[in-house]
């Protein structure tokens, strides 16, 4: 690879011959045209994306309430704040177990459900558009229906405990039981992606492939765990990944079932930054909140995708 | 490199005709005529665009056109619309929010303008007028007024041989009838509190500690004040329906409470005239909320009233929006208003008109006795930038005793500790 690329350097070193004024100017009408395709997108992500991105950055420096223009420069002091503040080391711990229950659990939902409907049944579809469902499902509805079905005293799951003889649960009530509640609901909700994105990927596995490992006397479980599994890795390094980010940026379900609380117990960082911005007006302290996250979810992506080459099978 | 430069031009280029397109759009609100931005939908929508046709049909040259903004996010969206120069020539603003509004530099002082005759601005109740009013400035004009009282199922008072309130009644009454009207057996609660720890659940024990002859911060607003036994009375009278009778639903989500009365469920709900036109299936009466014996503080409540607010767009146009906002609360139109919505009138001059509280009435059963409690709405919340930070304070506090985390006087004692931090610390 090395030579060509020498060879080229020393071609460019020459005088312009005519061959090479002219492949500039085919080179230059090209670069043109390039950017006159991508110019409209990159213009919509520098409004969108770079100029809030940059803003907050510098919002996270100031004593910033948005209402005056009086901005004063407040040095790290935002910064300094989080590590004293008793309700961000809440809301990262919230943040934390959520993910990591919520993560592996809409996987495994996700994965059992793809298996068990990758396969030529009746109503097939039936099933695969119920399964969907749950994606298509407005959050807020989503919320309602479980807030009902958790009710302390009218919920459908206290009514189903009493028959097997657990006592009445207080659910959101209670601060050691309400984030589970919410991390049940939002599995519920994102199963709908998962098992889309593992059936396709199930679908995607050659039957060549299981057939040899039939041939060479695999059970179900050793096909499943040798060759499906491994071949399902990108799928699932993928959802790793989305889902993990999603999972660092809880809001939803929070603000409209329990608004962080009782007492902080679901409070997370997405929601609790919120808080700050939108009822007590410290955007500084919100924006600062706000880049330790984004801090945070780049440094987990990365340690993703590097320890995802180690186990994620490409089929080239 | 000219290559480069061809192309960077060109981008930047088309990043310029992009912001500049963006901002023509934004700018459109320069022509003639007012924009307002307000959040109202069903029978208010359809009573204030009449009222906004009446106005546009008489002032051709100062028509007022209206932008639906959901009530709850106006403040954020006005801060962006004010950092980008295209804000609204009149907003819709939470009273909660009125300190903050006061800080917004294009935000229009109108303690002239409602000194003006004709105005009669002593004619908005005191609850309006406080609200309406940062250090000594006023930043807006009445939109709404509530305030809080106890509405109660006659089926189930009856099945319980319960007399119905009467407006003498006492809190010990209250958490008497809530304990004989609590049957877990049927699921049947006496009474609802809603404890998400927002404002919601913290204007609520404000209401009963008035009552109970306290105060929320000095009169100075430099110190707690509720760290009193009136704090204590307020807030024991709460945990012990919570937690000892256990005849109080506690509702974290804020929005169940009023499915359960209406189902029958509940038998009390301190509450506001919003909520009536939820309970058709329900028969219920309105009663003043309890007073605490033993204490001067008579029969209280809380109101959380909202205000208009003028943005700067220049002189003729904040003189447009004066005028416009000065016609659509002055009495014809509150009238209007209050007939086809059930809305509480934002002037107190209503109460006495004649017929006024009868056809209230027919239209929303109750309504006239929230109308009446008007008159025991005699203190308002702080007003200062600081008290949502106190209301998160307050809220968690109120929530840990009700769901028996913490004793009512060390729960007070911390958070009159907290309160007087985030007062020192601005």
């Amino acid at each position: 690879m090395l030579a060509p690329v020498a060879a080229l350097r020393r071609q460019r070193r020459q005088p312009a011959t005519r061959a090479t004024r002219h492949r500039d100017r085919v080179r230059a009408s090209e670069q043109i045209a390039g950017w006159s395709f991508v110019t409209p997108g990159v213009v919509i992500i520098m409004l969108f994306g770079i100029v809030p991105i940059v803003w907050s950055a510098v919002m996270s420096f100031q004593q910033n309430n948005l209402l005056t223009g009086n901005t004063p420069f407040v040095g790290v002091s935002n910064y300094r704040q989080m590590v004293h503040d008793p309700i961000v080391a809440q809301a990262i711990s919230n943040t934390l177990v959520y993910t990591a229950l919520f993560v592996p659990g809409t996987m495994l939902v996700g994965l059992f459900l793809a298996v068990a409907m990758n396969r030529q049944i009746r109503f097939i579809s039936v099933y695969r558009t119920a399964a969907y469902a749950t994606m298509a499902i407005s959050t807020i509805s989503e919320a309602l229906v479980f807030i009902w079905l958790f009710d302390p005293s009218y919920g459908i799951v206290n009514y189903l405990f009493s028959l097997v003889g657990i006592g009445q649960q207080p659910f959101l009530n209670s601060t050691s039981e309400a984030l589970y509640v919410i991390i049940i609901m939002t599995i519920w909700g994102w199963t709908g992606f998962a098992v889309v994105i593992y059936l396709a990927a199930l679908q995607g596995i050659p039957k060549t492939l299981l057939e040899a490992a039939a041939i060479d006397g695999a059970g179900r479980w050793a096909t499943f765990r040798r060759v499906t599994l491994p071949l399902l890795s990108p799928a699932s390094l993928f959802l790793l990944v989305w889902l993990t980010i999603n999972a660092l940026q809880l809001f939803d379900e929070v603000y409209l079932s329990t608004a962080g609380g009782p007492l902080n117990s679901t409070s997370v960082l997405v929601y609790y930054l919120y808080e700050q911005a939108f009822t007590n007006f410290n955007f500084g302290y919100a924006s600062a909140i706000a880049y330790f996250l984004f801090v945070v979810i780049i440094i987990v992506t990365a340690v993703q995708f590097w320890g995802g080459r180690r186990f994620v099978h490409y089929r080239s | 490199m000219r290559r480069h430069w061809l192309s960077t031009g060109m981008a930047a280029a088309l990043v310029a005709f992009g912001l500049a397109a963006c901002g023509s759009g934004g700018g459109s609100s320069a022509s003639t005529g007012l924009q307002i931005w307000e959040g109202y939908t069903g029978a208010e929508a359809t009573a204030f665009k009449h009222l906004l046709s009446e106005w546009n049909a008489a002032h051709p040259s100062e028509k007022v056109t209206y932008l639906f903004v959901n009530n709850d996010n106006s403040l954020p969206k006005l801060l962006t619309a004010v950092r980008g120069g295209s804000q609204p020539d009149i907003a819709y603003v939470y009273g909660s929010w009125a300190p903050n509004v006061a800080q917004i530099p294009q935000v229009v002082n109108l303690t002239q303008v409602v000194q003006r005759s004709g105005v009669n601005w002593t004619d908005f109740w005191v609850g309006e007028r406080d609200v309406a009013t940062v250090k000594g400035k006023v930043i807006g004009i009445p939109a709404l007024v509530d305030n809080l009282a106890v509405v109660y199922n006659k089926a189930l008072f009856a099945q319980a041989g319960l007399s119905p309130p009467t407006p003498n009644w006492t809190w010990t009454q209250f958490m008497a009838d809530a304990k004989k009207l609590t049957n877990p057996a049927k699921k049947q609660f006496g009474t609802a509190y809603v404890t998400p720890g927002s404002e919601d659940t913290v204007w609520h024990w404000e209401a009963l500690l008035w009552e109970a002859g306290g105060q929320i911060l000095n009169s100075s607003n430099t110190q707690a004040a509720f760290n009193s036994p009136a704090g204590l009375e307020a807030l024991n009278t709460i945990r012990t329906m919570a937690v000892t009778d256990k005849s109080m639903y506690l509702d974290p989500t804020d929005s169940e409470y009023a499915n359960l009365f209406n189902s029958g469920k509940i038998g009390m709900l301190v509450t506001g005239p919003w909520d009536l036109s939820g309970f058709p299936n329900v028969h219920y009466g309105v009663q003043v909320m309890p007073s605490f014996a033993g204490t001067n503080g008579g029969h209280q409540t809380i109101s959380g009233p909202d205000n208009w607010v003028i943005f700067n767009n220049g002189a003729s146009r904040v003189a447009a929006a004066e005028q416009f906002l000065l016609w659509m609360t002055a009495e014809p139109q509150d009238t209007y208003f209050s007939l086809h919505t059930g809305d509480l009138p934002i002037r107190a001059s209503q109460e006495h008109a004649s017929g006024f509280l009868q056809q209230m009435n027919t239209a929303l059963p109750g309504v006239d006795t929230f109308v009446s409690n008007l008159n025991n709405v005699k203190q308002a919340r702080p007003q200062l930038a600081t008290y949502p930070k106190i209301s998160q304070i307050l809220g968690t506090m109120i929530v840990s005793v009700l769901l028996g985390k913490s004793q009512p006087q060390a729960a007070l004692a911390s958070a009159a500790q907290q309160v007087n931090q985030a007062l020192a610390s601005g």
